[in-house]
């Protein structure tokens, strides 16, 4: 969380994150090199540039696979949280192993051609009309720009500017993204490829993928709480609260609602960050105030206001308890409204 | 995620899922039983073999 700009959002966490992350891409990219070599088979004889074009291949692929696991994985357990909160360096960094492998790609293939190698890329297979033969390596070009897209606003800077409901909506062009990989790789190396462990990974991270999406996206709308007399929805029992943690509440209509306790006091505000739309019912509260499990943005519980310098406001919602049940009234105040909270043991 | 988001997460899925069991299907029954790299353009597979 910053208020003014930085060209990267660098905490010692995220230093410590990203050395791990570059220890590991190294790490597979010397293994898979060295492996290539040592099983090579009799007849065939790999170039380097060749087996580094395969590892910054799949290795893209496997970490594009992951970081579209996080998400979903994350409102599993929390084990997954801290890679919520690396996820744009991971993403920023598949893109530029993409890039080599692209780039790779086009010097090694169409480097010496007598047309420009950018255009070679795009006529010298016109076999768009069959399946074996497709033209596979336009369809890694689309995923490729859809991921330089990302990568280029990822920066807070274009959040800011572009607005967050935009900007989410466009970041979910990632998902097309990883559609043209597979098909990119289920087209190109799933075709040529001899080894049947390309096969496995590409249907195991595409199933997995596709199916933690559908499966999350289906459960975020199920659960809809059934209002009072009165309007107002039960929450839980106050026994059944975690102190600093949150229980979301989701209304037949209008956004989710995350109530909280800190200590004795409940409050509820919207469960939508600002920033990104992040689940702030999956956050806790850190140093009285409420956190966004994906990037640390924080509100107050007494008004939905971030603290000063920032400037970001959230919806508060009146709470009340009544014999020890918890309840919360679903019509929202306007963002950054004071709303007292209700304190368990109090007589209300 | 606000509800509008969520509701094109979800659709969004709903046909891309599919979809990439497909292609994959597709993909893996076309599969020629002696795999050759017929995308990569014709000379290089000729100079290669």
């Amino acid at each position: 969380m910053s208020h003014d700009y930085k060209s990267v959002q660098w905490t010692p966490f995220k230093k410590r994150f990203d050395l791990w992350m570059l220890g590991g891409i190294a790490m597979y990219l010397v293994g898979f090199i060295s492996i290539t070599y040592l099983t090579q088979p009799d007849g065939d004889s790999f170039t380097p540039i060749q087996a580094l074009m395969r590892a910054t291949g799949t290795l893209a692929f496997l970490l594009l696979t992951f970081i579209l696991c996080i998400g979903p994985l994350a409102r599993i357990t929390d084990r997954f949280k801290p890679f919520l909160y690396n996820r744009r360096h991971l993403g920023v960094t598949t893109f530029l192993i993409a890039l080599v492998h692209a780039a790779l790609v086009v010097l090694w293939y169409h480097g010496f051609a007598d047309i420009n190698p950018l255009v070679s890329v795009f006529i010298s297979n016109p076999r768009y009309d069959s399946l074996s033969g497709f033209p596979f390596e336009v369809l890694g070009v689309g995923a490729l720009l859809i991921m330089f897209l990302m990568a280029a606003t990822s920066h807070d800077f274009w959040n800011a500017n572009l607005g967050p409901g935009f900007w989410k909506a466009l970041h979910m062009g990632v998902y097309v993204a990883y559609a043209l990989l597979i098909a990119h790789i289920a087209l190109g190396a799933i075709q040529f490829e001899k080894s049947p462990i390309y096969v496995v990974l590409l249907a195991s991270g595409g199933t997995i993928v596709a199916a933690l999406h559908i499966a999350t996206g289906l459960a975020s709308f199920g659960g809809a709480k059934k209002p009072e007399q009165d309007g107002w929805l039960i929450v839980a029992r106050t026994g059944e609260m975690e102190d600093g943690r949150a229980k979301i509440i989701k209304p037949q209509s209008g956004e989710a609602i995350a109530v909280f306790l800190d200590g004795d006091k409940i409050s509820a505000v919207s469960n939508v960050c600002r920033h990104q739309g992040g689940p702030l019912g999956e956050g806790k509260i850190v140093d009285g105030c409420i956190t966004c499990p994906w990037h640390g943005f924080q509100y107050r519980m007494e008004d939905g206001q971030s603290p000063p310098p920032f400037t970001e406001k959230i919806a508060t919602y009146a709470t009340r308890i009544v014999d020890g049940t918890i309840y919360v009234n679903p019509e929202p105040n306007a963002p950054g409204t004071p709303q007292a909270p209700s304190h368990i043991g109090a007589t209300t | 995620m606000k509800r509008a988001h969520r509701k094109t997460h979800l659709i969004l899925w709903l046909i891309l899922g599919p979809a990439i069991f497909a292609i994959i299907a597709l993909a893996v029954l076309q599969r020629p039983a002696a795999p050759i790299n017929h995308a990569l353009p014709g000379p290089l597979i000729e100079e290669a073999s």
